[in-house]
């Protein structure tokens, strides 16, 4: 898989696309979701469409996929290669959401949650399946949260197109399944072949899954927190897991934002206001709308 | 003035940001530069302010310090909390000599200028002493009287509204040179105003100005000159609101940390309609921006903190 | 009410080494939209300079996974930015010379400016400019700090002479 547009910039979203082949603008086709590495703390989130014409849904599954999470990484790659060698009838699009656009986003003063962001994506790829002319009548999708929800809101925005969204649709729908393979090829590719923004660093590729209770991954959050940076942009700073060690390791960071009430009431004031009583004078306007006032110390 | 050089781990001593004039640094090509950071009253508030004095340039400094919440620097390969930032400018010595001859004025005599600007607590107040042109300075706010070869000098209330009333006058004349918005408290803290604004009246101004420079007096002056200059009474209290309506007289500057969101330009034209913007309709306005966020990303909008709970 | 430590700070001067007015070598400086509260170093040029893009609308760069855009501001015209660190206590030792200079009578007292409780502060680098970032917008001309870049020409302003009747 060519992920060079993304070792090129990291910070934001990236799709890569798949020719459609010709037959999918004709003929009508099942086009199956999944995503990615949405739990770990480390890397990309990955979202995958696959599509092929119904007509052609007995080679897909003859070539065997499977849900991506019981089959070796090596099986998924000879797997990828195989939907590859026949793009005559198979198409897929992914997009591959940084680790720094999860945490920006969800960490946003207008909060955007993971759901939003994964849903968003989904019905994005959708589009952007319809929006390359492919024929598609069928939409599986597989979720982890409420199904009925997701499935009402995919249906209401895609009128023309029957939306299944089912739990463990990876595992009973062949385009899901081959979605999910494009979805943890390109997710294992993106974090082994990680471009890491941070300079110099001798940051070593030792996380081990990236799950929140991977031992690997924890030492190895623990090894590179940096007291004020807190982590490299490999790691979603907004995972509790990365929090939690930013709390107790990492220098305290307030913002505009997220200060505290209390934070509210201890705010220092100038020593104008020490003095209260008639005298008590505050600056000019000027100076206030300006954020400024007589320096009373070095 | 704390030196802040913590022995904690990893800590570095407190870095001061400044802006200084320039000239300051030709000036010290000289060995005998004598700039310094003194502490001198503060003639508003009568409480301790940090001025730079430069004894080879007989000239004194304000400073003047940003400090507004949640910031920091980073200055090369360190982070400074806080992220304060001086200003040093040239100030007028006389606010601070006027300071003294106002005390000494109550005993009504005729005094040598050594024995007026004395200080028990600001001892440095003797460095404007060697103020060139000391006497020149002098005579905008004094009478004076000459025995022996000596001076004597007694505060001249009359003279030194005249002398206030110039001040408010060159201020005007930079307000408007620099077109800085003196209208009545528009929910707004658009720094420069738009042409509309222009037409404000002449009374805005001086009002404008005369609570400047009462940022350099004592209130009781401040009051003489707002009744000398017949400013209209209900203006006199706007630029130095009694301590309870600190949280009214904050509201604009509250108020425009929202607005920064939106094109400047939409916002001075529409202006009364965005004074009245909801928590939602702010959020929308972030939303076009990102052009990605679907609307239950928004369930997690809070409303905005209410600064009177304070 | 004052204790005898803080009247002391009050008659204190501090004395800036004037060499380092010129000797000040350029440093970067970044007003972040957040309070880190610490005064430590930190590897910006590892962790924040490399990852500042030109966006459609200004700099952006993310800090703590929070996305910060930003600008470029310039000093006003005449001033000049240093950053200055006060000297240590020991620093106090190395007191400059003035006995040469007291020698030419150019002044008439022969007043030590620089006294045994005095202290030292000295600029250790300079810069004509600094990146201001907001959380999530850009700062643009209505953030307060780019209002208080204005201030220097108002003061020179209300602070000039005004001329004698």
């Amino acid at each position: 898989m060519d992920l060079s547009e993304l070792e090129k910039d990291n910070t934001g979203r990236c799709r890569l696309s798949s020719p459609v082949p010709a037959v999918c603008c004709k003929e009508p086709c099942v086009l199956g979701v999944d995503e990615a590495g949405r739990g770990p703390v480390l890397g990309p989130m990955v979202y995958a469409i696959c599509y092929c014409p119904q007509s052609r849904l007995a080679d897909l599954e003859a070539l065997k996929v499977a849900d991506s999470k019981t089959l070796s990484e090596n099986e998924r790659d000879r797997l990828f290669s195989k939907m590859q060698e026949d793009r005559d009838f198979v198409g897929w699009a992914l997009d591959v959401l940084s680790p720094n656009l999860i945490s920006t986003s969800m960490l946003g003063r207008v909060k955007y949650n993971l759901n939003s962001l994964s849903h968003d994506t989904a019905s994005g790829l959708i589009q952007h399946a319809l929006d390359q002319g492919v024929n598609v009548t069928q939409v599986f999708v597989d979720t982890v949260g409420l199904a009925a929800s997701y499935q009402e809101r995919l249906q209401q925005r895609f009128p023309d197109v029957t939306v299944t969204v089912k739990a463990k649709a990876d595992a009973l729908y062949p385009v899901v399944s081959a979605a999910s393979i494009c979805a943890k090829v390109a997710r294992d590719q993106a974090v082994k072949s990680w471009q890491f923004v941070e300079k110099e660093q001798d940051l070593d590729a030792d996380y081990g899954s990236g799950y929140p209770n991977d031992p690997k991954t924890k030492a190895w959050l623990r090894r590179h927190v940096e007291p004020v940076f807190g982590f490299p942009q490999l790691v979603r700073f907004s995972w509790r897991t990365a929090q939690a060690i930013l709390e107790t390791e990492a220098e305290n960071v307030t913002w505009e934002d997220s200060a505290l009430e209390e934070q509210e009431g201890s705010r220092k004031i100038t020593s104008y206001f020490q003095g209260e009583g008639p005298q008590a004078r505050h600056p000019h306007r000027y100076f206030q709308e300006r954020g400024l006032e007589p320096a009373t110390a070095l | 003035m704390a030196a802040g050089a913590g022995g904690a781990d990893g800590e570095c001593a407190r870095q001061h940001v400044f802006l200084l004039p320039e000239y300051l640094k030709d000036a010290s090509k000289k060995i005998k530069s004598g700039l310094m950071f003194i502490k001198l009253v503060n003639p508003c508030s009568g409480e301790g302010a940090i001025y730079l004095f430069s004894m080879c340039l007989k000239q004194l400094f304000e400073i003047k310090v940003f400090k507004e919440k949640y910031h920091s620097w980073f200055i090369n390969e360190s982070v400074q909390s806080g992220g304060l930032l001086h200003f040093a400018t040239p100030m007028d010595p006389v606010f601070l000599l006027l300071h003294y001859l106002i005390k000494a004025g109550k005993e009504g005599k005729f005094q040598p200028i050594d024995q007026v600007v004395m200080d028990d607590v600001f001892s440095n107040c003797t460095l404007l002493l060697k103020l060139p042109e000391l006497e020149k300075l002098l005579r905008h706010v004094t009478e004076e009287k000459e025995i022996d070869n000596k001076k004597y000098y007694k505060y001249s209330k009359e003279k030194t509204l005249k002398w206030l009333e110039k001040k408010v006058n060159q201020t005007v004349a930079a307000l408007k040179v620099n077109r800085v918005n003196v209208g009545a408290r528009v929910q707004s803290a658009a720094f420069f105003c738009s042409d509309q604004i222009l037409s404000d009246k002449e009374e805005d101004y001086i009002c404008y100005a005369h609570g400047l420079i009462s940022d350099y007096i004592p209130k009781e002056l401040s009051d003489d000159l707002s009744r000398y200059l017949k400013l209209p009474e209900t203006s006199a209290p706007l630029p130095n609101p009694p301590s309870k309506r600190l949280k009214v007289s904050n509201e604009p500057v509250e108020a425009k940390e929202d607005y920064t969101k939106f094109n400047t330009k939409d916002f001075k034209a529409e202006k009364q309609k965005n004074t009245r913007m909801t928590a939602a309709q702010k959020a929308l306005a972030k939303v076009d921006k990102s052009g990605m966020k679907s609307i239950d990303a928004f369930f997690g909008v809070k409303n905005k903190k209410k600064i009177e709970k304070i | 009410m004052e204790s005898s430590c803080e009247v002391a700070v009050d008659k204190q001067r501090v004395h800036v080494r004037p060499a380092t007015l010129h000797d000040a070598a350029p440093a970067v400086l970044h007003l972040l939209p957040c309070d880190v509260l610490a005064n430590r170093p930190a590897p910006v040029e590892r962790f924040f300079t490399p990852a500042i893009s030109q966006g459609t609308d200004g700099l952006q760069v993310s800090f703590r996974g929070r996305s910060l855009r930003g600008e470029e501001v310039s000093v006003p015209p005449g001033l000049a930015g240093y950053v200055m660190v006060p000297e240590r206590e020991e620093g106090q030792i190395k007191r400059e010379d003035f006995r040469d200079s007291e020698n030419n009578g150019e002044e008439d007292e022969q007043e030590l400016l620089e006294r045994s409780f005095d202290r030292f502060i000295g600029a250790t680098s300079s810069f004509s400019g600094f990146t201001v970032w907001g959380l999530e917008t850009v700062p643009g001309p209505d953030a307060k700090v780019r209002g208080a870049l204005a201030w220097p020409t108002l003061a020179e302003a209300i602070h000039a002479q005004v001329p004698e009747n």
